[in-house]
């Protein structure tokens, strides 16, 4: 089956390559959308939003969950949209601890993953969004 | 548990004629930690009670593994066996996640029991599947524990005593107090 593969691969000039766990970290691109929070004028910062992240880790996974190398790669304070870098083996705890996450100090917010993905150039582009014309 | 199992098997077999129908039931296994609490003085270990332990261990599990963890500790865990004299206990934890819970006892720094506060450290000697086999290793190490003690012996007595009580081991529970006793004795002597 994989011979088969690599001659058809030779023929056409495409080739597939197939990676297994091979990057250390995960991309996320997440979202708080500002209609969720009740408070319009609230301003979240980058560094609200990294001990918020912290705290969801700790409520749920105790303080070896907020040990967790996550880091705000990009955050833009109007859309409320952030890129987190986790590595791989926390991206399950990172993202269910933004899941069972509902209230930021006493609001109620919802975070919103958009996009995941083990390489960073794949969140550039989102299918979602595109536009034809 | 597992003679019941074997009943049903029997069963099976002699009911159908050719065929022996895999009717085994699965076993629950659990992690049986054998602990020693380690204080500094001897005297405080008397106030310890199972549920306080149980208490503490549950609250430094929460602290360490959130609710992820306060909810495995739940489903199987319990004290089994509390010595106030030696301070020996028993926690049992499902065997899935019995490692994830360990990892959390060197978290302990202190123990309350009706409102006393206890400075002590958890100290982990062996992991059994049974109770039975933490108490065949219990007994090997109070030998161990009594034979080195022998050579700081004060008097002939006190020799005298625990070498009897090193020769009477049994897995019954009869050996297994006597030199219990005998240790708790010989460390107040020693004090």
């Amino acid at each position: 089956k994989m011979r088969a593969g690599a001659e058809e691969a030779e023929s056409s000039g495409y080739q597939r390559v197939v990676l297994k766990n091979a990057s250390p970290h995960q991309y996320l691109k997440s979202d708080l959308p500002p209609r969720v929070l009740e408070d319009e004028s609230a301003r979240v910062s980058a560094i609200d939003l990294k001990t918020f992240i912290t705290s969801c880790l700790r409520s749920l996974f105790g303080e070896v969950g907020a040990a967790l190398n996550v880091d705000v790669l990009k955050y833009d304070e109007e859309t409320l949209t952030a890129l987190l870098r986790v590595p791989s083996r926390g991206l399950v705890k990172l993202w269910s601890s933004l899941t069972l996450q509902g209230f930021y100090q006493n609001r109620v917010c919802a975070f919103r993953v958009l996009q995941v993905s083990p390489f960073l150039l794949a969140l550039t582009g989102n299918s979602r969004d595109l536009q034809l014309d | 548990m597992v003679a019941l199992a074997r009943q049903l098997d029997t069963s099976f077999v002699d009911g159908s004629s050719c065929e022996k129908i895999e009717a085994t039931m699965v076993r629950v296994k659990s992690r049986y930690l054998l602990c020693e609490i380690n204080v500094s003085d001897r005297r405080e270990l008397l106030k310890l009670d199972d549920r306080a332990v149980a208490g503490t261990v549950k609250a430094a599990v929460a602290r360490t593994h959130g609710d992820y963890g306060a909810a495995l500790c739940s489903i199987r865990f319990c004290v089994k066996y509390l010595n106030a004299h030696t301070g020996i206990v028993f926690l049992r934890f499902p065997k899935g996640c019995y490692k994830l819970l360990w990892s959390a006892l060197p978290f302990i720094t202190s123990i309350e029991c009706r409102g006393q506060i206890i400075p002590c450290f958890l100290n982990c000697l062996h992991v059994g599947g049974t109770i039975r086999t933490c108490q065949k290793f219990l007994i090997r190490y109070n030998t161990q524990q009594l034979h080195r003690m022998l050579p700081k012996c004060k008097n002939e007595e006190e020799k005298r005593q625990i070498q009897k009580a090193i020769l009477s081991f049994s897995l019954t529970g009869g050996g297994n107090k006597a030199l219990e006793d005998e240790l708790e004795s010989e460390e107040e002597d020693g004090e």
